[in-house]
């Protein structure tokens, strides 16, 4: 049995020694690291693609009920087979050739936005040991990785050739630019609070508490202003700017048709998942479970549930967060996005960093 | 330290409105769904009876209608989707008696706008509600409305029988007394 | 009437003076601009609204027929400018002293070839450029080997024509409407926020927008042409195509302008039935206006919400009237059918589910911190110009312009119910928008006061199989959804109407789009257009 106390539930560790130990015992060592490289690369890009389609049928049934609809419901069991035929439908269409246009850079950027998309996708721990990358330095990685979208996308409106897509991409990078300090410093307060840049060190010492609760009130400042930064980082309502539909038409991809097209879309969700992932793993205890010291009955039926089912719960919780916020509030101007950062969001998480610091350096923590 | 307060106060505000919202839109999200679910539901849609949906040639049981061809409607049609054709036939006693040969319909032109349901004088076109109007090419739009081998209704004298479906409330205030004097050169 | 004649005949001894109602005063050509100003700046007339412009076409001569009305007074006067030169008629531009002209001199141009001297861009508004000959005109040829269908684009061109006279003689000089470094983007004709296929060039420099050029005209069908070849019920089925939204107050005033020329008088029954049913008509209009300026905006949630309840008002006026946009139930002499049975119970039963969902409206989009910050302050229109460019209806009072019909000319049974004119004094999108949300509370107010009173009676006079009206024009105007709609029919006693036009009151809000935008953002902009709330089949008739 797999699902007994928490520590062993589905056991990550021990599929991979198996693995591990499996392949070592049929090829070279070089053999058994080519392998195995090449399977976590296609269980990733699977997994992408299988959580962008999720995402994407999710949204439209979380946005049809805000709006009193019922959304998706003729494709499959209440429309749960609709993403996957819009996928189909979007890889046999055609990349019409635009006239005009810098054709090396138009092709390229889709790349760029779903490369950045897929390495920080990577770097996420979705369970007990089921983490791809995992270094000393894992969420300055992951920043700095999720960064090169911005590129994909300035490059996307500029090769365009058209005014629209252009105003887009501009909009696109102030806005991105200026959303990141306030990501990167609220990241920061939680590194501050945790001690370490690892990913999994900073879920194993969520194990008794969240850093949610352990860090009380900068960390909810920190996870309010990150999920706001988040959600601009992303590019979704109420941030939407760059793909204002109803002033830029789609903004920086107007112009790009079938898998291009694709590919914007599936790294737009992706990121949400990113983002999501993120938020988890920082403040709500990654794949760790709900436990509250002194309750230990609770606590075991907690650890009943398995770990990547926690991580995909609280991710879930916290995109639902944020579709919430896009199905909810009226468009932002540029010049009011710009404010709110600069003016609102970065002196309050400068001050909320001070503020961590003070409290973890006496010591005011749980 | 005004400017301060104020800062914060509409900081604060500006919060607040949104969580308003917000749970408005989540009120929302439990509540039930107006969608309707368009053809399952094709058994039970009922369309309001005064609904323009085609024009229609009432004909009753019998086969039989009540258009005497006299071209009114043809003559009153702003977008000219009607055309009225008819032919003269010679009964038993040599009496020339001119009778509808084809009611031809453009449904693809026509605005709706119900003058010839209003101008005929003998209750015999109505408009139904039928909506589901979509076919593949132009040429199908045009329909013949007289049934094939229908005949006009003979009606026992003196009074005109009533139209078969009579229209909810037809207008027989505003109806024309008696026929137009271009009505016979119409056609 | 007597000031009037004073201060035209000191300038211009020759104008002619009607005899009745409505007071016109045909002006001779050369005094014509003289005697406009003073007719505008008198302090005893103060004629500061152009309400209304009609080129004519008389068969010897072109003109202009000019529909004046002083805000502060109400009083109206018939101002008529003629021109016996076909071949190059020219006549003097009023638009510099009523901004409103401007459109609509460009409009008669198009229509009839007439120059206007010093109006300073004399190109066509609906019709293409390389368009031949002037369609309203009596002697136009309409056959398709002049005008064929063209396939290639219309060329864009960045400089207009215009006419001004120097020492007796008249010169045509360039004007540069956007020079060769200036980013022009192209808003529309196809682009989701302009509410239809209407084409705004625009200079921006960044996101800040510098100048805008509107293009109408990409869905004209010329219905004031067509409706010179249909008889008088014939032309009803036309004007709710005009504002789609305004279905019925269209064809109320255009049946109002019938009857009062027969002489027809309207059973009581059916003036609180066209009453109702206008009311109906601008709770679906302004419901619309609710959710599109929320969905352009972003707030797509907002959108639906107007949508689900605009549903419950199209389905009463489908019971009623048979369909849902395109109504068709004014008639001359009355309306189409009796209202239905379900009527009355199903407005009670809406007067009670629409207010709980208006606090929803307020609690989802007025309060929103979001939404506020886009719409106070953006695009403000002061009183005088909205006066200026004509902007009648919800956007005209929310600058404070007292210019309700309903309140001014009371028809139907509006001088029968109680409610407020609303007015704000802002003149900004936020302003605008809060008066049409007020309205809707209004409308909902009217009707709980209609609708238990509706008097027994015959829902129809009888009218004659032929309908000809006397010789002379006519006017009259109720207020549609979104500003006065007024029809001005020049009848020559025939069974078709000589000159039917129609006032929209879409093409001074598109007109006054450049003054409100300039110098805000590009999303700025969207919420303009958004707040004033244009239909495009209005502007493009």
């Amino acid at each position: 049995m797999f699902l007994n106390t928490y520590t062993d539930s589905i056991d990550f560790n021990a599929a991979r020694e198996w693995i591990h130990t499996t392949l070592s015992g049929v090829m070279p060592a070089w053999g058994v690291t080519l392998t195995e490289c090449v399977l976590v690369g296609l269980c990733l890009l699977l997994g992408y693609a299988l959580i962008a389609l999720a995402l994407i049928y999710i949204e439209r049934k979380v946005c049809a009920f805000f709006q009193c609809r019922l959304g998706p419901n003729r494709v499959g069991p209440y429309g749960t087979v609709q993403s996957v035929a819009d996928m189909v439908k979007m890889l046999i269409k055609e990349l019409i050739h635009i006239n005009h246009v810098d054709q090396f850079l138009f092709n390229l950027a889709p790349f760029i936005v779903i490369i950045s998309s897929v390495l920080a996708f990577g770097c996420l721990p979705f369970a007990k040991g089921l983490a791809v990358l995992d270094f000393n330095v894992g969420i300055f990685f992951l920043m700095a990785a999720s960064s090169i979208g911005i590129v994909g996308i300035l490059l996307a409106g500029w090769s365009s050739n058209n005014k629209y897509s252009m105003i887009g991409a501009m909009r696109s990078g102030a806005q991105m630019i200026s959303y990141e300090l306030s990501i990167g410093l609220s990241i920061l307060t939680m590194v501050v609070l945790s001690g370490t840049m690892q990913l999994s060190e900073i879920v194993e010492r969520q194990s008794e508490v969240w850093f949610l609760f352990s860090g009380h009130i900068p960390a909810l400042i920190a996870f309010l202003i990150y999920l706001v930064a988040g959600t601009a980082e992303t590019n979704r309502g109420p941030f939407d700017l760059p793909e204002a539909d109803s002033e830029l038409t789609a903004g920086y991809h107007t112009e790009y048709s079938g898998m291009h097209f694709g590919f914007f879309y599936l790294a737009e969700y992706l990121n949400l998942f990113i983002v999501a992932g993120i938020a988890t793993t920082l403040f709500l205890g990654g794949w760790m479970p709900l436990h509250i010291s002194g309750w230990e009955g609770f606590n075991a039926v907690m650890d009943f549930i398995p770990s990547i089912v926690w991580f995909l719960a609280k991710v879930g919780v916290v995109i639902f967060v944020i579709m919430w916020f896009k199905w909810t509030f009226p468009r932002l101007r540029i010049d009011q996005l710009l404010t709110l950062e600069w003016k609102y969001l970065l002196p309050l998480s400068l001050l909320n960093l001070l503020l961590m610091t003070l409290v973890v350096a006496l010591g005011l923590y749980f | 330290m005004n400017a301060l307060k104020e800062y914060i106060v509409s900081f604060f505000s500006g919060l607040g409105s949104l969580l308003t919202g917000m749970g408005v839109t989540i009120r929302v999200f439990f509540r039930k769904k107006t969608t309707e679910q368009y053809p399952e539901n094709r058994e039970t849609l009922q369309m309001f009876d005064r609904f323009r949906g085609e024009l229609t040639l009432i004909h009753n049981d019998r086969n039989e209608h009540h258009c005497i061809a006299c071209g009114i409607c043809q003559m009153n049609c702003p977008n000219g989707s009607i055309r009225v054709i008819s032919q003269t036939l010679t009964d038993e006693e040599g009496k020339k008696k001119r009778v509808l040969d084809q009611y031809i319909y453009d449904i693809g032109s026509c605005l709706y706008c119900q003058l010839c349901v209003r101008s005929c004088p003998h209750d015999a076109i109505t408009f139904d509600t039928q909506f589901e109007h979509a076919v593949f090419t132009r040429s199908k739009l045009v329909r013949q409305l007289n049934h094939p081998g229908s005949t006009l209704e003979v009606k026992p004298k003196p009074v005109a029988p009533k139209p078969v479906v009579p229209k909810a409330e037809s207008p027989k205030v505003e109806k024309p007394q008696g026929e137009a004097p271009e009505a016979a050169q119409a056609e | 009437m007597n000031k009037i004649k004073d201060i035209v005949s000191r300038i211009a001894p020759e104008a002619v003076f009607s005899e009745s109602a409505p007071w016109t005063v045909t002006v001779p050509t050369a005094q014509f601009h003289a005697v406009a100003q003073a007719l505008r700046d008198d302090p005893q007339t103060q004629f500061d609204f152009l309400l209304c412009m009609t080129g004519m076409d008389w068969g010897e001569t072109l003109g202009v027929v000019y529909h004046l009305r002083s805000t502060a007074s109400g009083c109206e006067v018939v101002l008529r400018i003629e021109t016996a030169d076909r071949e190059n008629p020219q006549l003097p531009s009023v638009s510099d002293l009523w901004e409103t002209a401007n459109l609509n001199e460009r409009e008669v141009f198009d229509f009839f070839g007439i120059r206007f001297i010093g109006h300073p861009d004399m190109r066509r508004l609906f019709l293409r450029n390389d368009w031949v000959g002037y369609p309203l005109r009596k002697d136009y040829d309409a056959s398709a080997e002049v005008n064929p269908v063209r396939m290639e684009n219309e060329e864009t061109v960045d400089v207009t024509p215009s006419y001004e006279e120097h020492d007796g003689k008249v010169e045509q000089e360039e004007r540069v409407l956007f020079d060769d470094q200036e980013y022009v983007v192209n808003i529309g004709p196809q682009h989701p926020a302009t509410h239809g296929v209407l084409r705004f060039r625009t200079s921006i420099e960044g996101e800040t927008i510098k100048k805008v050029d509107v293009h109408c005209g990409y869905i004209h069908r010329g219905i004031e042409k067509m409706c010179e070849g249909l008889s008088y019920p014939q032309t009803l089925a036309l004007t709710d195509r005009l504002d789609y939204l305004s279905a019925h107050q269209n064809r109320h005033a255009l049946c109002m302008c019938i009857e009062k020329a027969l002489g027809i008088e309207v059973p009581e029954r059916v003036q609180y039935i066209r009453t109702i049913m206008d009311e109906l008509n601008r709770l679906s209009s302004h419901l619309l206006f609710w959710s599109t300026l929320c969905m352009d905006l972003g707030a797509l949630t907002a959108f639906f919400y107007g949508f689900r309840d605009r549903e419950k008002v199209l389905d009463m006026m489908e019971e009623t009237t048979g369909g849902r946009l395109i109504q068709n139930y004014n008639v001359i002499g009355g309306v189409m059918a009796d209202i239905h049975p379900n009527l009355v119970q199903r407005i009670k039963e809406f007067i009670h589910y629409l207010p709980p969902m208006l606090r929803e409206y307020d609690e989802v989009f007025t309060g929103n911190v979001i939404a506020r910050q886009r719409m106070q302050g953006i695009g403000v229109l002061s009183k005088e110009t909205a006066i200026s460019y004509g902007v009648t209806g919800p956007s005209g009072r929310a600058s404070g312009w007292s210019c309700d019909v309903r309140k001014l000319k009371p028809y139907g049974v509006y001088d029968k119910v109680e409610f407020d004119e609303v007015l704000r004094t802002g003149g900004d999108t936020y302003d605008r928008y809060l008066v049409r949300v007020e309205e809707i509370r209004q409308s909902l107010r009217i009707l709980e006061q209609l609708v238990d009173n509706i008097p027994a009676g015959d829902y129809c006079v009888k009218t004659k199989p032929i309908i000809r009206l006397p010789e002379g024009n006519y006017f009259s105007s109720v207020e549609a959804s979104r500003g006065e709609f007024g029809v001005y029919i020049e009848s020559r006693g025939d069974k078709m109407p000589y000159r039917m036009k129609f006032r929209s009151p879409g093409l001074p809000l598109v007109s006054v789009v450049d003054t409100l935008a300039s110098g805000s953002k590009i999303a700025d902009l969207i919420a303009i257009g958004g707040s004033l709330d244009y239909v495009v089949p209005d502007i493009d008739r």
